[in-house]
């Protein structure tokens, strides 16, 4: 096992205001402009712009989209699917983070 | 080398036909994958259950596993027998080349190599349905990525920490190595939970003089065991007293960057959401803190607090249900 040391690396932090364009996002999550062009159709994502070649996606899509990436490919999701849990898990991460604002109301 | 037992993995028995063995992959898939499951284990469960599916599901690789006979034990030190697979032909045992970032980090590219050595002696390195896409780090200007946990400390003043990533390389001789890079990384201040950190250049060479890929870090925060994160905003339960609550107090509230004091309005309720402007993650932006007030009941387990209560029932004409029945 070889060992290689490099100096402290400055990040750039993917957010709001980071855009991708439909290329750099496929590139960046692994996923196929097909898949990602059918998402959008179920409103999964949505990205600025009318045509595909036109599209700009916001930083936080990064992460949505890896993750459609993965659950599509290892439980077979379709793109209805695909928008449905991902505004599932949306709920739950909410509802993990205010457990007690649903209950007192 | 351990024997495993992929019927008991997938919880089925070994007379099970290929449906119930699908059906049991996939329940047991939707239970642990590590973007719906917050079990701790998750992620090393669908690792196993996908491994076990993988050779359960194609029968000439059931057929060869069973031959092993059905006496070992889940565990158990285990050695082949000789020309077990005599007779049995493999498609595709080609080494697929992935990502595997140890530590407390997650998948790099999109692969997992953790070179499991009972799978891959009986079976070489054919992984299909656990496999994720897009592996190939052998590729050239390939992006990758990694997930790793920071504590929300880290978030709010920033940090610099060393990362060790493993990523199997494929040498001139066409061996399989796992090779670790540390990297030593800025964490910025005022990132959150579910962004990513873009480090240029740190992902694959590219090939005939293209640029390289980019190595994309997935932020996550380490469970905390007093504040919670919702994006940038902040909260933490406080528990007070009823005559604090009632009366009002000055309280000493903890946040993730020092201690600061507040004030408890008299009247509160349970429950109430107290804001601390600009005490959340730091940025542009900065988040809120929320104090949410967590009334807290003395016990009634002396003569005196007893009496103290039955004072408090006598002083007030009070009825908590009064419109509770509507």
């Amino acid at each position: 096992m070889k060992e290689s040391v490099t100096t402290y690396l400055e990040g750039q932090i993917v957010n709001e205001e980071m855009e991708f364009t439909l290329v750099e996002l496929c590139r960046v999550s692994g996923a196929s402009q097909d898949e990602v062009t059918l998402w959008v159709a179920e409103g999964a994502f949505e990205p600025q712009g009318a045509r595909p070649e036109e599209w700009r996606f916001s930083g936080t899509a990064l992460r949505r989209v890896r993750t459609a990436h993965r659950l599509a490919h290892d439980l077979e999701i379709n793109p209805p699917g695909i928008a449905l849990v991902l505004d599932l898990l949306d709920e739950i991460d909410s509802l993990r983070a205010h457990p007690r604002r649903t209950r007192s109301g | 080398m351990k024997y495993k037992d992929y019927y008991a993995t997938l919880e089925v028995e070994r007379s099970a036909t290929q449906d119930e063995i699908k059906r049991a992959y996939r329940k047991l898939a939707r239970k642990y994958h590590p973007d719906v499951s917050k079990q701790a284990d998750g992620e090393e469960r669908f690792k196993e259950v996908g491994e076990a599916y993988e050779v359960l599901k194609d029968p000439e690789k059931r057929a060869a596993y069973d031959r092993m006979g059905s006496e070992w034990q889940n565990g158990q030190e285990f050695q082949p027998p000789p020309n077990w697979d005599e007779g049995f032909e493999f498609r595709g045992a080609g080494s697929q080349a992935g990502g595997y970032a140890g530590d407390e980090a997650g998948y790099q590219a999109g692969g997992e190599a953790n070179l499991d050595d009972f799978f891959e002696a009986m079976f070489g390195r054919t992984r299909g349905a656990h496999q994720r896409q897009g592996a190939a780090a052998a590729m050239g200007g390939q992006d990758h990525h990694a997930k790793i946990l920071i504590d929300l400390e880290e978030a709010y003043h920033g940090a610099q920490r060393g990362i060790t990533l493993q990523m199997p390389v494929v040498d001139p001789q066409g061996h399989v190595t796992l090779e670790s890079r540390t990297l030593n990384v800025t964490i910025p201040k005022g990132i959150r939970a579910g962004q990513h950190l873009r480090l240029a250049g740190q992902g694959s060479p590219g090939i005939g003089g293209g640029p390289p890929g980019d190595l994309y870090l997935e932020i996550a925060f380490r469970e905390h065991p007093r504040f919670r994160v919702d994006g940038r905003d902040v909260s933490l339960d406080l528990p007070v007293a009823p005559w604090e609550a009632a009366l009002g107090a000055q309280i000493t509230v903890p946040t993730p960057d020092g201690s600061v004091e507040m004030t408890v309005p008299k009247g509160s309720q349970g429950g109430r959401r107290l804001r601390l402007k600009g005490k959340g993650i730091p940025g542009s932006q900065p988040g809120d803190l929320y104090v949410v007030l967590n009334i807290v009941l003395p016990p009634a387990d002396t003569e005196r607090a007893a009496a103290a209560y039955d004072v408090m029932r006598q002083a007030f004409n009070f009825d908590p249900r009064a419109h509770f029945y509507g």
